[in-house]
């Protein structure tokens, strides 16, 4: 091979791995529609908050965050959502961490963690965001719901 | 264990793997020195065994950050979980033992693949904060490659 065509492969290369990171970049955390005809049952996944077992879903909006232990976003996004709760009364943050809960990660198809869904007052699952949410996307998604 | 280090301790990590797998890439390309270049890998290899089994902290380019970069920087903003880059660290020793064993396949340009992907996920890793433990660990264990870490 000559020494012009591997320099060429290798400037190929360092513009494949640029874009995809640009990609990831720009697709990471955004909100998705869901069908809004799942529903999740709080009580059926088991989710505690505070040492307590939720089974009450905001009024208008619940963020319904999936979590594992090998997740460097995770917890930032759960601080996040932790802030928004304390100024809007109108959100609820819960986490489940599904490190072992593979039967969880299949029933979602969940590949990624953080995997947040955003659920109605009645429970279906109106959004999902896959990785480390924006604090802009949250206000938006928050804008979706009537009180 | 679960412990707080600085994040930028392995994202330096992974830009020294950046420079070192773009060299392997196109050492590899040539088959006079493909052998260089899986000599190089075996030595990533090592690097990455040492990271995955005990942990970032304890791999020679987290004693360098320790002792070379971090008392340069200003303290870190905020601490991250130990755990996702050293699942990254067994991420980089898989993809080097599939470049070694291409290489002793004698898989034409194996070693330049395997050198591809890890400059991928390195730079990924490196420039764009990207997990790869929050991207793949589900999968992997959906697909029940990993049953339990």
């Amino acid at each position: 091979m000559s020494l012009e065509l591997r320099i060429g492969l290798v400037i190929a290369l360092l513009v494949v791995a640029a874009l995809a990171g640009l990609f990831w970049k720009l697709s990471t955390g955004r909100a998705l529609k869901a069908s809004g005809l799942d529903r999740i049952d709080l009580a059926d996944l088991g989710v505690i908050k505070n040492g307590q077992p939720v089974t009450q879903l905001s009024t208008r909006v619940t963020f319904l965050q999936f979590s594992s232990d090998f997740c460097t976003y995770c917890a930032p996004t759960a601080k996040m959502f932790k802030a928004l709760e304390t100024t809007d009364s109108n959100v609820t943050h819960l986490e489940l961490n599904i490190t072992d809960r593979v039967d969880l990660a299949n029933r979602f198809n969940i590949l990624q963690t953080p995997t947040t869904l955003v659920l109605d007052r009645k429970g279906f699952i109106k959004s999902r965001i896959g990785g480390a949410p924006k604090a802009a996307t949250l206000v938006s998604e928050i804008g979706n719901f009537d009180i | 264990m679960a412990t707080q280090i600085d994040p930028r301790g392995p994202r330096f990590g992974a830009s020294i793997i950046n420079v070192l797998s773009v060299i392997i890439f196109f050492v590899a390309l040539d088959p006079a020195t493909e052998g260089t270049a899986a000599f190089l890998f075996g030595i990533a290899a090592v690097l990455f065994a040492i990271g995955a089994i005990w942990g970032n902290t304890k791999h020679p380019f987290g004693w360098l950050y320790k002792t070379l970069v971090k008392p340069r920087l200003s303290a870190p903003k905020e601490l991250e979980d130990s755990r996702p880059p050293q699942f990254a660290q067994g991420v980089g020793l898989f993809v080097s033992l599939i470049g070694l064993a291409l290489y002793a396949a004698q898989v034409p340009f194996g070693v330049a693949y395997a050198a591809a992907a890890l400059f991928v996920a390195s730079t990924l890793q490196a420039y764009f904060g990207y997990c790869l433990g929050c991207q793949m660990y589900l999968g992997l264990k959906r697909i029940s490659v990993i049953r339990s870490v």
